[in-house]
């Protein structure tokens, strides 16, 4: 049996009766962009996180790695864009050895936009994917419900308005690859000062037929001044009801213990702020 | 012609002082229903209010009024005990963790405010203006129980628009003695020897209701009201700050403090072995 | 009894009208806004928008400090950039000349313009009334009879309003939308009250600062709030405020602070982080 079911029709239409909503389009709070140029490809994504008001991270990264010449900018719930790429990835990377070819980008569109389906928009990634294959160079965009579009400019995200401005007022056709990177941080950076959901730095990814370049905060508008205060508490300040110190040796018979070194192996994370 | 004329040539002393009108408003008990208050432009105001206010059937809604949460109030032969804790919650945000829960009605009236903060801060102060009017009118002072009345009156006369009390009168007068009551927002009014009202008054009771007699000395009555509330600070949660304690008497209340409850606490517990529940140390 | 006592949430049992609607909830770390629930009143009665933005106010003991930034938003865009949340009461002409009293408010800025009208020309009224200025804390009690005017249909304010009192030391009210009020040394409000006031707690009132030293255990003893100087204080709001932008996505554009003293009211405006 083909075709579409709508055997749920009669019960939405009986639930939307007692007030319970259609269910709603959810814009992202996020902005990202594409934008192919002549030779290659350009990704880019402004780099804050939230959740709710509050901003979760400012200096995340929403370029996602998918194979050496294909990357994917993703907005949406952060952990469903970093584990649909992930999981794509990783498909891809066996596709490939098992082929013994380079990964074509609309393989990996393909794959995206038939997982998402799938799911019916509950995984919410939304993601714009670009890369250079022996075809030439792509640019999609993919859509939560599994839509795609192939367009020469696009962007996404809740600040996809304000960077789609720019693309419509600056872009044209057989750009230079540093035309499009300017064009396309112009059009983050429309998103980051326009849109409350976009903030902090510009991240920029190109690719060519040779390689991918990523350009971690190619642009930083938005560094914090320093406070004008000390903050350092005197040592004592705290109130200590009872303290107990265990040493290396104790706790050693559970876990092993690893040195962390000045500027070791283990230094992965980034820097905290600290008040000196 | 003639009302335009007369409306001129009045004497200069005919307008002063308060006109038919005002002098009708002020000798007036409760203001008119409802004229005072501005109202949204919708079929069901006080259903629009509950939508817009009351984070307890909507956890949402957009304004969030001030709460406040516990108080106590009891009879003994040397007067009447008023405690209260001071914090205010607007949903689960501390609004405040300094406010005067008790209000100082007049010299010798005490009212306590439970529910909503503004609604108690505003009645209860309209409260003390009657109360002073009344005294100019009959030369003596209000009797609590006519007190008591004028507010639970008052708050009927707005039953289901919204308003939200819980909260007790105290006073000590030369014909009640010691006199408490209880008045709430549906318009219930009781005397009473023992009131707790607010999110903590169970644990508030707990304490209150083991250890309570009519003859406790004036001291024991002061400790009992302070560790009651110490009680529901520390277990509720919409309950904490400062304890406010008051005593009153025939000529007058007295106050005994706003002090802050950590160091009470931990003072109850160190001194006197109580809420051995909490550790202090990792073993 | 207990519907009007304000108590702890009970288990979500969910009915047709409340239950999620939305395909994945608010979660961690999502780019989603966050999406208030559907209202069950129809779309025609009154609604209140939350223009965002943060105010703060810190009483000294010569002078009052009232401070917001200047940033309207609704949703994820921003109105303007330059939208004051302060407001000089009772002031002559168009420069409110001789202004002894601010004004600050956040929420819905439609009532927040109308409330701080109707607060300056009673102010202004009694002026002329009265061939006197109206005390702080008759102006405070003032604010609170209006707000609570309003109790049916609430001004959606918090409202702060800073002053010199009659004794020449700072004074600032604290008031909620229906104008219940309190004199405060320190308040912040609106949508970083909950980044700042923490903040504030621990460095203005020195909550869990102890004297190091002092003792051990609980004989330690607790650092005791003093009155700052000026200069101490425009430092720590500045802080606030610039920390309140890195984490507020409705916080930003311009930051407002208007110093009261009994010789006037200067003000300045600071740049923020525009993102």
């Amino acid at each position: 049996m083909g075709g579409f079911d709508f055997s749920n029709h009669s019960r939405n239409i009986a639930l939307h009766a007692k007030g319970v909503p259609l269910p709603q389009a959810t814009s992202t709070g996020t902005t990202i962009v594409g934008c192919l140029f002549d030779g290659g490809v350009v990704i880019a994504a402004d780099t804050r996180a939230t959740s709710g008001p509050i901003v979760a991270d400012k200096n995340c990264q929403k370029l996602h790695y998918i194979a050496p010449q294909i990357w994917c900018a993703g907005a949406g719930t952060a952990a469903d864009t970093e584990f649909t790429t992930a999981l794509v990835s990783s498909n891809l990377e066996l596709h490939a050895l098992s082929t013994g070819r380079k990964p074509r980008v609309v393989t990996c569109m393909t794959m995206l936009k038939q997982h998402l389906f799938r799911y019916q928009g509950h995984i919410g990634a939304y993601l714009v994917v670009a890369g250079c294959d022996p075809t030439g160079s792509h640019l999609f965009t993919v859509h939560a419900h599994g839509s795609t579009d192939k367009l020469p400019y696009v962007t996404m995200g809740s600040g996809s308005l304000a960077a789609m401005s720019v693309f419509e007022s600056k872009w044209k056709g057989q750009l230079t690859r540093d035309e499009a990177v300017k064009l396309c941080s112009e059009a983050i950076l429309a998103g980051i000062f326009n849109d409350l959901g976009s903030g902090s730095n510009v991240d920029v990814c190109v690719i060519t037929p040779e390689k991918a370049t990523l350009l971690r905060n190619y642009i930083q508008p938005n560094q914090r001044e320093p406070k004008m205060r000390n903050y350092r508490f005197e040592k004592g300040t705290t109130a200590v009801l009872s303290e107990k110190v265990i040493t290396r040796e104790d706790i050693s018979k559970y876990v092993t213990v690893h040195e962390l070194g000045e500027d070791g192996a283990a230094g992965t994370g980034e820097k905290m702020e600290v008040d000196t | 012609m003639d009302s335009l004329v007369a409306q001129y040539s009045q004497p200069a002393y005919a307008s002063e002082g308060y006109s038919q009108d005002e002098q009708q408003e002020l000798s007036e008990v409760t203001p008119p229903l409802s004229l005072k208050f501005a109202l949204p432009p919708v079929a069901q105001p006080s259903a629009w209010l509950r939508a817009m206010t009351d984070d307890y059937s909507n956890p949402n809604c957009p304004i969030k009024i001030a709460h406040g949460t516990t108080t106590l109030a009891f009879r003994f032969q040397g007067g009447i005990i008023v405690c209260t804790d001071s914090r205010a919650t607007a949903g689960s945000w501390i609004a405040s963790q300094t406010v005067k829960k008790v209000i100082e009605i007049n010299n010798c009236l005490l009212g306590t405010m439970a529910g909503g903060a503004a609604d108690c801060q505003y009645w209860l102060a309209y409260l003390g203006m009657q109360c002073r009017l009344h005294e100019l009118r009959h030369k003596r002072r209000i009797s609590v129980a006519a007190a008591s009345k004028i507010l639970a009156n008052l708050v009927y006369s707005y039953k289901g628009m919204g308003l939200s009390m819980g909260t007790m009168c105290a006073g000590v007068t030369p014909q009640e003695g010691p006199a408490l009551y209880y008045i709430d927002s549906d318009g219930t009014r009781l005397a009473g020897n023992l009131f707790c009202v607010g999110s903590g008054q169970t644990f508030a009771y707990g304490v209150l209701d083991a250890e309570y007699r009519y003859d406790l000395t004036e001291q024991e009555a002061l400790d009992l009201g302070r560790r009651s509330i110490l009680a529901a600070m520390h277990r509720d949660a919409y309950s904490g700050g400062s304890i406010n304690l008051y005593h009153v008497k025939e000529d007058g209340w007295v106050k005994h403090g706003f002090s802050d409850m950590n160091p009470i606490f931990w003072d109850t517990k160190l001194t006197k072995g109580e809420f051995s529940n909490v550790v202090t140390s990792m073993d | 009894m207990a519907s009007i006592i304000h108590m702890g949430r009970e288990d979500p049992g969910y009915s047709f009208s409340a239950a999620p609607t939305a395909a994945s909830a608010n979660r961690e770390h999502s780019f989603y806004p966050y999406v208030p629930n559907p209202s069950p009143l129809p779309s025609n009665s009154p609604r209140y928008t939350d223009n965002g933005g943060s105010t703060l106010g810190i009483a000294g003991a010569t002078f009052t400090i009232m401070a917001g930034d200047t940033r309207s938003t609704s949703g994820y865009s921003i109105n303007t950039r330059y939208a004051p949340k302060l407001f000089l009461i009772g002031g002559t002409g168009t420069e409110h000349k001789s202004a002894r009293i601010v004004l600050s408010v956040v929420g819905f800025a439609a009532d927040g313009h109308a409330l701080a009208e109707r607060l300056d020309t009673i102010v202004k009224m009694y002026k002329y009334q009265h061939g006197k200025d109206m005390s702080v804390a008759a102006c405070a009690q003032r604010l609170s009879h209006i707000l609570y005017g309003k109790r049916f249909f609430p001004y959606y304010v918090q409202a702060l309003l800073g002053g010199i009192d009659e004794k020449g030391a700072g004074a600032l009210y604290s008031y909620d939308p229906v104008g219940s009020y309190e004199r405060e040394q320190c308040k912040a409000a609106g949508a970083a009250a909950s980044l700042i006031t923490p903040f504030l707690d621990n460095q203005v009132n020195y909550k869990n600062q102890y004297v190091p030293g002092s003792g051990s255990g609980l004989d330690l003893q607790a650092r005791q709030a003093v009155p700052l100087p000026q200069q101490h204080v425009e430092t720590l709001v500045r802080d606030a405020f610039s920390s309140a932008v890195e984490r507020h996505i409705e916080v930003g554009d311009g930051l407002q602070m208007m110093t009261i003293t009994v010789d006037g009211i200067q003000e300045v405006l600071i740049p923020l982080k525009q993102d």
